[in-house]
């Protein structure tokens, strides 16, 4: 919400995510009850789901923080990537994560997904987790112990309180360049079974790279992208978020 | 009495039922935490995870069966609050017995089974058809413990069945005066809470919590409002039927919450019973229990 | 005991081209030639009781250009394995399935195919395995510089010292 007064005084464009007073007390209250009840996801492929066990029993016991576990992706909130990803398998953490309902946090564990770690010059391993699905927290370590894991799960939930975790409504509106990262590792015909623009239209989470030229070859499922020109994309605003710079080499 | 009076009770009934039932999921927590030594969640966990679940930002539907469902399912749960006595408030439960709520409480499950259908998963398909096997696994034993109570008492409706209990103390309490018809039902009473090792239903590691495989944001807050309902009235009609109801709710809440706690006290030790051996089992035990209870009733 | 052993050597008896080793005490070796390893297979299996197949691997020798093909198979009667080595050239590259007498032999060999490149006439289905998103070429060889593929396909992200000092990455 602008707070510019000059900005207040003639046609002042109605800003989506602007709320009523009310609205925002509501919100603050969904805000800070989303911090304390996470139910936690877990795909264990790499090796760091062994840290796992305590941190969630009786040595650390997650649960004083609100956190469970949970075994479908529909009623998780945080996907927890524990270590290397293949490219077979980031194809199911990217439909996992599709199938999970917002607001979702991912939170990468261990130096695989950071940098590729140890299996930096392997073929079937990706290196960079956050070109293909939006990351909100990264554990470095190899293996991090359970008191990183617990350390990044107090910083995310702050944020989330604060209202400033917003990744995931980044993969609504750059779905197209998301889209672009998943389609050179599994080809250009790559498309995930959810409707992810459809999903963006609905809840208005479009952006101006929503579309693109990696999302044309979507429109052939769903006639009513053309729908789109109705509605306004938002301002590039992205201050929940800064860009993640990715230093190429 | 006149409709404001019943009015009020209407609301005041579920709205108990749904806070004591928070509560109650919050010892079912903690409960668990404390035997694996662990602290546990806060006190306003439950409602936490109840207002987070309402407030997720997407939700995904599979079309009206699923919605219209969840709500018949969570109708059914709180429909079933109304007939339950509580020190004060009666409800409709002079006006209908107990063949009344025994239908109302068969509801949530048929709800929930019509809107899992709906999501065409083939988890959630499994899980209800388990969580049916397993309505047939206690309601047989529990609609004889039913039949017992009812015939030891001469009636079906529950104020006159606790107006029975209380007129001489403690002595003339269903778990004195019937003790073998007692055990079976709460051994269907625990298996109607549906923890370990009668689980079959939800069995996360197994079929992914069954029928709430594919249940997000605010389906999934409706399962966590109705498991308040649920263990609220598991505690309530074991109280009314063999504890003695309640005359003050002083006396009345730690009757329900012990009823509750035993289940809970146990259920963690325990791995999960196959789908035909809860069958059996129930069958065996907790209907053997009751058709004694039963046979000893008829006899006296 | 004595039986199985002389059953061993029965065949081979009837195979005097191999050349066989006793690497330990619960291991043999045998050498044998790509046109009589089915035929050994099958002579094990129905005379000497090898009936489990537990693998096959494949080596890659540039050098003679050449695939090592590796079968080990395991008996349960006299609790001994055999491990069957065979060379067959990079050209053609093609070579006999035995999924006729091992059927678990289909995914081995799928998966060699896919990882080496090796063709098996007769096994059901080499389609890809493990690499369904591969598009380049077999990558077990040892032609293929994983390395340089690496930095071809991926970028990386340079480290920032700042990191260390913001649980969340430096981004949030």
């Amino acid at each position: 919400m602008s707070t510019d007064p000059n900005q207040a005084v003639a046609c002042r464009t109605v800003d989506a995510e602007e709320r009523s007073l009310l609205g925002r007390v509501l919100d603050r209250i969904a805000d800070h009850c989303r911090a304390r009840s996470l139910f936690v996801l877990h795909y264990c492929t790499g090796c760091g789901a062994i840290e796992l066990p305590p941190t969630m029993t009786s040595r650390f016991d997650l649960e004083r923080v609100g956190m469970q576990p949970m075994v479908t992706p529909r009623q998780a909130d945080i996907l927890l990537i524990t270590g290397y990803l293949s490219v077979k398998t980031l194809k199911r953490v990217v439909m996992t994560y599709e199938q999970m309902q917002g607001p979702k946090y991912v939170i990468g564990l261990g130096s695989c997904t950071i940098n590729g770690g140890m299996y930096w010059n392997s073929y079937a391993t990706i290196k960079l987790l956050d070109r293909y699905i939006p990351v909100d927290n990264y554990i470095a370590g190899c293996m991090p112990r359970p008191e990183a894991i617990q350390q990044v799960f107090l910083d995310l939930m702050g944020r989330i309180d604060r209202g400033e975790a917003q990744a995931w409504k980044d993969y609504y509106r750059r779905y197209d360049w998301y889209l672009g990262q998943q389609q050179q590792l599994f080809g250009t015909n790559w498309q995930a079974p959810t409707d992810v623009v459809g999903e963006a239209i609905r809840y208005r989470l479009v952006g101006e790279q929503t579309l693109g030229s990696h999302t044309a070859h979507l429109e052939r499922y769903a006639p009513y992208y053309d729908q789109l020109g109705i509605i306004r994309p938002e301002p590039a605003r992205m201050k929940a978020r800064p860009q993640l710079e990715v230093v190429s080499r | 009495m006149d409709f404001t009076h019943l009015f009020v009770e209407l609301v005041l009934m579920p709205l108990i039922a749904f806070l004591v039932g928070l509560v109650m999921v919050l010892m079912l927590r903690k409960v668990r935490a404390k035997i694996e030594r662990r602290i546990g969640p806060p006190l306003l966990q439950p409602l936490y995870d109840i207002v987070k679940l309402y407030s997720k930002k997407t939700q995904v539907s599979h079309g009206p069966m699923h919605e219209i469902a969840m709500m018949v399912a969570l109708g059914g749960v709180i429909a079933m609050e109304v007939f339950l006595p509580v020190p004060g408030l009666n409800g409709l439960a002079e006006k209908g017995d107990l063949i009344v709520l025994i239908y109302l409480m068969m509801i949530p499950s048929l709800g929930l089974a019509l809107g899992v259908g709906a999501c065409a998963n083939p988890n959630g398909s499994i899980g209800i058809s388990r969580a049916l096997t397993a309505m047939v696994a206690y309601d047989i034993p529990l609609m004889i413990v039913v039949a017992g109570v009812a015939l030891f008492h001469g009636t079906t409706s529950l104020p006159e069945i606790i107006a029975a209990q209380q007129a001489g103390g403690m002595s003339t309490w269903g778990i004195v005066q019937t003790p073998v018809l007692a055990l079976g039902g709460l051994i269907a009473a625990y298996a109607m809470l549906g923890k370990e090792p009668f689980e079959i239903y939800v069995a996360p590691a197994e079929i992914a919590t069954g029928p709430m495989v594919e249940m997000s944001g605010k389906f999934m807050g409706t399962l966590f409002v109705m498991q308040c309902f649920q263990l609220y009235a598991v505690g309530v009609l074991y109280t009314t039927l063999f504890l003695g109801g309640g005359e003050y709710w002083i006396s009345f809440l730690p009757k329900i919450f012990a009823v509750v706690f035993i289940p809970l006290a146990m259920t963690n030790v325990f791995p999960r019973y196959k789908t035909e051996d809860v069958l059996k089992w129930m069958w065996k035990w907790a209907g053997g229990f009751a058709l004694a209870g039963l046979a000893l009733v008829v006899m006296k | 005991m004595n039986r199985e052993l002389e059953s061993l050597d029965a065949v081979f008896r009837e195979m005097p081209d191999l050349k066989v080793e006793h690497t330990g005490p619960r291991r043999t070796r045998i050498q044998v030639e790509a046109d009589a390893l089915p035929t050994l297979l099958e002579l094990l299996k129905g005379r000497a009781g090898y009936l489990h197949l537990s693998a096959i691997s494949c080596v890659d020798w540039p050098d003679t250009e050449e695939f090592e093909l590796v079968y080990h198979l395991w008996s349960y009667q006299v609790s001994n394995l055999i491990s069957a080595h065979t060379r067959i050239p990079y050209d053609p590259g093609r070579y006999v399935s035995v999924y006729d007498l091992h059927a678990p032999a289909v995914y081995f060999e799928r998966d060699i195919h896919e990882m080496f490149g090796v063709w098996f006439e007769g096994c059901p289905d080499q389609e890809p395995f493990i690499l369904t998103e591969w598009q380049g070429p077999p990558p077990m060889r040892k032609s293929f510089d994983t390395v340089a593929y690496v930095n071809d396909t991926f970028e990386w992200r340079e480290y920032q010292p700042e990191w260390a000092n913001d649980p969340s990455g430096g981004k949030g």
